[in-house]
């Protein structure tokens, strides 16, 4: 009795030490703020010359001193977005905060006389490296089983005490 | 639900019998095919419970009982969850602190890191599956097992 009870102290301070362990190892994906959309508006400023300039690969310098006002990642290079005309994907070089690899962080989208600027999402991230990253084609599963798996573990674990909770008040046997 | 002295209805017994396979099948199809379509350790398991519903509703609670005992419920749903947090425990003694999440991939499951994630993620899609199965399938014996023996008890004490 006495060693059950030591041991079950054990096991009690060792899934402690885990649980402190995963809490302080949470992931923290992009900013915890952003909206889960493809691409969030930053803001806009007047396409002077910056056209050209984005279109040989410079980035203007009064772009860089606008989000550096806005305390985002400086941004490294740019090259123009293919999928859209007048897009240019604009990347942030290596051990940024959060990111330890260059990231496409900024999209810039000219529309009339004027740059819009936008910021990418964690979704376009999820959308774009899953795949390489887990080996797995389908989206939601991944999601489901490797990014958020902390999340379906207690998804389980309730399902389980659901079930444990129907047999402690109904498997009763006729005494109340 | 029929009881045993209640007369059988072939038809519903001889459907039954012949689906119940497929719809298991099909279950463990869901299940595996999670990664690459449709599908997952959730619908597969409830596919699997109803399958089990099914043939308590055909023929009756204490064949059903006897095909899945209530041991075999209790250990199963426990083991799935097992398995899963197992696989958790795993992936992050094997990452050490480098994985911001239960990154499967460190788990030397084959030889690609990868294919360990994908591994690892049909491993705990089977756990998340073998609960459901067995919880689902015990909610239903405890909800209908509650009218008959109880007389039979009363009568008894």
């Amino acid at each position: 009795m006495r060693g059950l009870s030591i041991s079950a102290l054990i096991l009690i301070g060792l899934l402690g030490a885990l649980f402190i362990y995963v809490y302080e190892d949470l992931p923290a994906f992009g900013d915890p703020n952003a909206p889960a959309i493809k691409y969030t508006k930053l803001f806009s400023m007047a396409a002077h010359d910056s056209e050209e300039q984005l279109g040989q690969g410079v980035i203007p310098q009064e772009l860089i001193s606008k989000l550096k006002e806005r305390g985002f990642p400086r941004p490294s290079r740019v090259e123009s977005d293919p999928e859209s005309e007048n897009g240019w994907n604009v990347f942030i070089p290596k051990n940024e905060f959060h990111y330890d690899k260059e990231e496409k962080y900024y999209f810039i989208q000219k529309k009339g006389d004027e740059l819009n600027v936008f910021r990418n999402a964690f979704v376009i991230r999820w959308i774009e490296k899953g795949l390489k990253e887990t080996g797995v084609p389908n989206m939601v599963t991944y999601g489901l089983a490797d990014y958020r798996s902390y999340d379906t573990l207690g998804e389980t674990t309730v399902i389980f005490t659901a079930g444990i909770s129907v047999i402690l008040l109904l498997r009763r046997r006729g005494r109340l | 639900m029929k009881e045993d002295k209640g007369e059988r209805s072939i038809v519903t017994e001889t459907i039954s019998r012949v689906m119940i396979p497929f719809i298991q099948l099909f279950s463990l199809y869901v299940i595996i095919h999670g990664a690459v379509g449709p599908g997952g350790g959730f619908q597969g398991g409830v596919v699997f419970g109803a399958s089990i519903i099914l043939y308590i509703t055909a023929f009756n609670l204490t064949d059903g009982r006897r095909r899945f005992p209530e041991s075999a419920s209790i250990v199963l749903s426990s083991s799935g969850l097992y398995l899963y947090a197992g696989i958790g425990l795993l992936s992050i003694l094997f990452s050490a602190g480098v994985a911001q999440y239960l990154n499967y991939g460190f788990i030397p499951l084959s030889g690609q890191f990868e294919q360990n994630r994908a591994l690892g993620m049909e491993l705990v899609e089977i756990g998340i599956g073998l609960t459901v199965m067995a919880i689902v399938a015990s909610i239903f014996f405890d909800l209908a097992h509650k009218a008959e023996p109880k007389n039979k008890k009363e009568e008894t004490d």
